[in-house]
Parts: C-alpha cells; structure tokens; sequence
C-alpha cells in the first residue's frame, strides 16, 4: 500500500446563500487547493466528489452535475455519499485511489448548496425518516437529535451549561477563520441558554444553520511529493469507516458506537494504542454542540461522559492540552453538509503544516484527527493524519 | 406478492401515502448573471472566452473546464448558428400527446465551444441538420432574464 499526503486544501466562504451555482463554488475551492499545492489540472490523475442528498440542490445525479466544477472534465470521477458523513468519508475514498498505486494525485471536491431547497432543508431531511413507520408523524429531524441529547444528558447527569460551552468555543475560535459563518468573539454560555428552543432540549444556538458552500483537498503518492519535493504536506496515517444499524430504535443513543469502531480501525493503521496520548488535537464532526462532546467520547479520546468535564476545565480550548475543532468546527464556520471536508481535513492539513494562521494551535502538533457523522445518525468516518 | 396489490385505497391499510414537498429557487451564478443581463437588456447572447485555450464558451461560464483558468473576458455570440441535430417531439413529459409536433434543436455557432439546445420555430416537414437560424428573442419589455427569452431559433432569412 502506497503513503499517501495532503499537499492543498481551498474552501469558499460559507454563507446562507451564495450567487455561485455549485460548479462555480467547487470551481473556487479546487482552483484554490490545486494553487495551494502548487499543481494544475494536468497534474491530476482521478477526482473524487462529496456531496449529500441531490435534494439539497435541487440537482438530480448532482456528482455528474458538478464534474467539470471539481475539475473531473476527460478524467476518471467518481461521486461518493455517506450523508454527513461524506465530510470526511470522500478523503478516505481519495486516499484508495492513491494508496492502491492506482493514481499519483487525487483531487476530492465536497460541495453543498442548500439555499436552493425552499422554504428549508428540513423539507427534504424530513424523508429520511422510514415512510412507514416514522413519517405519518410528521416528525422534525431535529426530534431525532434532541432526544439523543437527551438520553446523552440523563445517562451521563450532563448539564446544558457545559454542552453549551462548545457553542461558545467554537463559535469563538472560528473568528480567526475566512470563510466563517457564525463566528462570535463576543458569545456566552447565557446567550445560548436563552435562545429559542427548538425541541428540547435543543435549542436555537446549539444547532448549526443550513449553508452553501464547497471545499477541496489535494493528496498524493509519497513518490509524487518527494519527486516534486513539496514541502507543505501531512501524511494520511490512519482511516476508518462503520455503519451502525439503520434502524434508529435498536442503539443506544448515548455512545455513538459507529464513531468507535471507525475510530479504532483508523487507530490502528496509524498505529495509535493510546490515543489521548498520541493523538494532539481533534476535528470531530459538530453541526451540534452536544455532538462534539458524543464524538469526542466515540473518538476514545474522553471516557464516556468525560467530554463535558473536559470541556468544563478548558482541556478541549484551542491552547489546552487537547484542542477541539480550532478550526470553530460546524458550530462556528458553518454546515454546508459535505463541504465541513475544509474544517475536518482541511484543517487538520493547515494545523500540520503551519498555515492555519489566527487559529493555529500555540504549541507543536504532530497528530490529529478527524470525523465526519451522518445519515440517519449511524455513519462515522474517520481519518488520522501526522506530519 | 406485494406487486400484484391494486388497492389504491389508503384507508384499507395496504399503502401509506407520501409526498416529498420541497421547492426550489436557483443562482444563476456569476457567468450566468452576465449571460442573462446581456439577453434581457442587450437582446444578445455572450461567450466566456479562454485565452489560454482559444475557446469561447457558449453558454457563458465562469472557469475552462480543460485549463482551469477563470474567465472573465466576454465575447458576443455570432447572430447566426446551425442546426447540429434535430428531434420532433409527438408527446410532452406527461406522455400526453401533443396536438401539433414540436421541433427541439441543437444549435451551435462557428467558433463557439457549445451551444444551446431550444425550440426550432419551422414545421417539422422543414426542419433539417445544418439549416442555418438565428434566435428569435421575445419583446424587452417582456424579457425577464431566462432561457425562455428566446422564444426558438427560426430559419435565416424568414
């Protein structure tokens, strides 16, 4: 098996509603990724897409649809879809392009554009729900995560003062990040207590907001970066994926199980045994703040129902001993589902090579990973990179 | 055999209904804005042209797809363009049949990467690959920025 590296990363703004169409805005974000790396198109041998339901769009078959945007024009491209969890799964589909020996340089593109669904995305999360069973109730999707939440709160004796401080972290952290949606430097624990409730206990700031946008990543073969003599690289070390049972009603929502095992199928190809030790910060997938919490605890980097506690004692800010989601996460740049590739990957890419800028961590960082969760809350996929 | 089910009844049980309601308004993106600006209040159609390339796209776009370079230098569209291949549609989407047959055209332009694909306003009887046509837009007044400015392309000369 071939190593494989992140030599680029581009991401567009995150906006509630972007004029570029969704070529336009995976055009911006692989332009920037390919100069980042220092490559053109004819440098690249196999793209690989990342994006959610088509019904977000409002484009059937959207992987062909974006193609040429993605830089796939006369290539081989593939489009793959794991829900939320394509924010990370699509790397890991690049990485067995070149890890197979079979392509030198693989672009992934991660695109969203969820304005264009009317009168919200909620419309068409709603079919996610079984059709028999489910639906007749007209539920909201946030029902599902609420009650999640909650059982993570009642097993556990979770306070929402602590989960909240997610929120604030990371809306905090992402004012250091360009393409932010939701950053706040000025944001407390109280102003998300009292926003609006949504459906307990989830409530208006504990939730990341719909978005457009896109981003992409640049990997390729240890042969490419040494023949090329890129200096600017993070190596894959480690990848994991698992599905837990599809049906909602048969887990225990208070450990996220799926993120577990996908964790430590990662671990050990990265050969981590230990890793809250080994590992120096993390990225794990936050369109929630409880879920940063849950994930961190999946990620076997917090014991169950430690997460809260860690946070509580600044352990998880951007200078303690264990950074989460410096990049300000889900919570803090934005959702536009797939496209959170640029706060996971792309992130974990600047923090090792030194351009992550405003937000880069104070001290040295060697190890970090990140997560990616989705579709009817049973999808984890997980990538472990060092530099 | 749940296939053979005939019941259309959703009070006898057998099926739930469902609707995927979900609505939809679209960017036309920053090429696209060019595009349509220039249709409604120039009456004229633009190219994106690649230098680097020597390629101008029709429709207007904001990047090459082959060299990646993005593009922002516009170029009119000759006023002539050719019937590159034809269909007469005898039913519409629903499967319902049309009461007079609809000409659709693919129609390309010398020097343009692309084309459009539109209504050909001539009997199906002379509609023909390489019939030379211009398009046939719709008064200002009622050009409102879409594809549907152009009512067809009819024949040169007609």
């Amino acid at each position: 098996m071939k190593t494989v590296g992140v030599i680029g990363a581009g991401m567009t703004l995150f906006r509630r509603r972007l004029q570029e169409t969704g070529k336009e805005m995976c055009f911006e974000a692989t332009k920037m990724a390919l100069d980042s790396a220092g490559l053109t198109r004819a440098d690249v041998d196999m793209v690989v897409n990342g994006t959610a339901p088509d019904a977000f769009d409002g484009v059937h078959m959207k992987g062909e649809y974006l193609a040429d945007g993605c830089g796939g024009y006369r290539k081989p491209y593939t489009r793959v879809f794991t829900g939320g969890g394509t924010g990370v799964f699509s790397t890991i589909a690049g990485w067995w392009h070149v890890a197979s020996g079979l392509a030198d340089v693989v672009l992934v593109v991660n695109e969203e554009k969820m304005s264009s669904c009317q009168p919200h995305p909620q419309s068409v999360f709603a079919h996610i729900w079984d059709p028999i069973l489910d639906r007749p109730l007209k539920p909201n999707l946030v029902w599902i995560f609420a009650m999640e939440m909650n059982r993570y709160m009642h097993v556990h004796g979770v306070k929402k003062e602590d989960i909240a401080r997610v929120a604030v972290k990371n809306k905090r952290n992402a004012v250091g990040h360009p393409c932010a949606q939701l950053a706040d430097p000025n944001i407390t624990v109280d102003d998300v207590l009292a926003s609006e409730v949504m459906a307990w206990p989830v409530q208006r700031l504990d939730i990341s907001p719909p978005s457009d946008g896109a981003s992409a990543v640049v990997l390729a073969s240890e042969d490419f970066i040494r023949r090329r003599k890129i200096k600017d690289r993070a190596w894959i070390s480690g990848v994991g994926w698992c599905i837990d049972s599809t049906m909602w009603t048969d887990r225990d929502l208070y450990f996220p199980e799926y993120v577990a095992r996908a964790a430590k199928q990662a671990y050990k190809m990265a050969k981590i045994s230990d890793p809250r030790r080994q590992i120096d910060f993390a990225e794990p997938y936050d369109p929630f703040d409880y879920k940063e919490l849950h994930h961190l605890e999946g990620l076997l980097l917090a014991r169950k129902g430690e997460a809260p506690i860690l946070t509580r004692e600044g352990v998880t800010e951007r200078d303690g001993d264990l950074p989460v989601c410096p990049s300000g996460g889900l919570m803090g740049v934005g959702n536009p589902i797939a496209a959170t590739m640029g706060q996971k990957i792309g992130e974990l890419f600047w923090q090792l090579t030194n351009q992550a800028g405003k937000r880069q961590i104070p001290q040295e960082v060697h190890t970090g990973v990140a997560q990616a969760w989705g579709d009817l809350m049973q999808y984890g996929s997980v990538v472990v990179m060092s530099s | 055999m749940t296939f053979l089910e005939r019941t259309t009844d959703a009070r006898k049980l057998r099926h739930w209904e469902g609707n995927m309601e979900a609505d939809y308004i679209y960017t036309s993106g920053v090429a696209g804005e060019r595009f349509f600006v220039a249709l409604r209040d120039q009456g004229k159609m633009l190219a994106s042209r690649c230098a680097a390339c020597g390629l101008d796209y029709l429709p207007a776009r904001l990047f090459c797809e082959d060299c990646f370079a993005e593009l922002t230098e516009f170029v009119d569209v000759p006023q002539e363009g050719r019937v590159a291949g034809l269909t007469v549609a005898h039913l519409d989407r629903e499967g319902v049949r049309l009461s007079r047959p609809q000409v659709w055209a693919f129609v390309t332009f010398q020097g343009i990467r692309g084309g459009l694909v539109h209504r050909l306003l001539v009997p199906p009887g002379r509609a023909r690959v390489g019939l030379a046509v211009r398009p046939k837009l719709k008064a200002r007044e009622d050009r409102v920025g879409a594809i549907t400015d152009i009512e067809g392309f009819e024949p040169v000369g007609s």
